[in-house]
């Protein structure tokens, strides 16, 4: 059996959550098709998808095992662009970040490439399959509208104070939260292009369920120090990475 | 001597509006820096606005994050903290030290070259190195007693 994450703290077992594929995350909102193409802005919704190549069917290629083994994704047969959508996590308790994410995605999205910074993570693939694939991102706990930001560029933010209605910093104020209705949505796509119609993204989650949902360690949370498995498996990686396998006798 | 208002949260132009006229009618408060992340035009960033500080219009530039103050005597700490309660519902923590530069530099010499000699002590260290102080700094002036 795969081991996902040590550790007996809830945050280990939200990390352990996130990574197995097996588990079927929890859907927390309903967005459209539309609306999550509109929020990527690759292409406008109900245009066709470019190609960047003619349909694998189409082409003459080499005899090769691989190619009889492997399956190829549904973008890759029809000769899909390569794109991409990228997350902001705030430290205040966002129910991913960005390691964990990328972990996630190996384990969850086949034939996608994710790549991870501190303060940022972005998957790409083809853009059919990215569209699916955004669409489980947003809809889940992967997300939270609050604490979440869905930013293609200017994505400074994720180690700042909050605003003052608990949304995370966003220079292009791509996300807004409405205090009459209590709702947060899109207004712009992930690049801050300006939308025509707002998407709806749901209502923030409360502060007692996001440090029931995170993945985040942190002292005002559960420490990492307190979780005593995950500590000694750390441990116990570091002495060994360090040997590198030299033993002194 | 300075002290740092330190908000829990990044304030709004409004919040810092509201907050800073009320600090105003407090006696002893020499200079006030508001520190925080830059914003872009108000197309993009509503919060990129201008305030009105006593019928001085004032560029808000940037998300505050953090006031400064360079004030008279600690005994008016208490009247600060006070109105911060009122205005800073999620909370917030004042530090008391030195958060202003107070002499002028080298760099400053570099910069304004012989006009730093004209350059008043109460302009010093009112802005980062980069910016021009025209751009950043207004002056507000008392009402005569």
């Amino acid at each position: 059996m795969a081991q996902f994450y040590p550790g007996t703290s809830k945050v280990a077992e939200n990390r352990r959550k996130f990574m197995n594929p097996d588990i079927e995350l929890e859907k927390l909102r309903e967005i459209s098709d539309e609306d999550v193409v509109q929020i990527l802005g690759h292409r406008a919704p109900g245009e066709e998808y470019p190609s960047v190549h003619p349909p694998l069917e189409e082409l003459d290629e080499p005899d090769d095992a691989i190619r009889d083994m492997v399956e190829p994704l549904d973008g890759a047969k029809a000769g899909d662009r390569v794109r991409y959508i990228q997350f902001t996590d705030s430290m205040y308790f966002a129910p991913a970040h960005p390691f964990v994410r990328s972990r996630s995605y190996l384990h969850r999205f086949r034939g996608a490439d994710a790549g991870t910074l501190s303060g940022r993570q972005i998957i790409e693939t083809r853009e059919r399959d990215l569209e699916k694939y955004a669409k489980e991102l947003l809809e889940t706990e992967f997300f939270d509208p609050a604490r979440t930001g869905i930013r293609g560029k200017t994505v400074h933010g994720h180690a700042l104070r909050l605003d003052e209605d608990g949304m995370m910093f966003d220079m292009l104020r791509r996300q807004l939260f409405d205090k009459s209705t209590g709702m947060v949505s899109s207004v712009k796509n992930q690049i801050g292009d300006e939308l025509d119609e707002p998407v709806l993204l749901g209502e923030p989650l409360e502060e007692s369920v996001l440090k029931e949902k995170t993945t985040i360690y942190r002292k005002d949370g559960e420490a990492y120090r307190d979780d005593k498995d995950a500590v000694e498996v750390l441990q116990r990686i570091h002495v060994l990475r360090s040997m590198g396998g030299y033993n002194p006798e | 001597m300075d002290i740092e208002i330190f908000p829990h949260r990044l304030l709004s132009a409004d919040t810092t509006e509201r907050l800073l006229n009320d600090l105003e009618g407090i006696e002893g408060i020499k200079r006030i820096v508001i520190q925080g992340q830059r914003l872009p035009p108000k197309e993009i960033n509503e919060n990129h606005r201008t305030i009105i500080l006593k019928g001085e219009e004032i560029d808000l530039q940037v998300q505050t994050g953090r006031i400064l103050m360079d004030i008279e005597d600690e005994e008016i700490i208490e009247d600060i903290r006070t109105i911060c309660e009122d205005h800073l519902p999620f909370g917030f923590n004042i530090h008391l030290g030195t958060f202003i530069r107070k002499q002028k530099t080298v760099t400053d010499n570099i910069k304004y070259g012989e006009a730093l000699k004209q350059i008043p002590e109460e302009m010093v260290g009112l802005t980062d190195q980069n910016a021009q102080l025209s751009e950043r700094a207004t002056i507000i002036k008392r009402e005569k007693q």
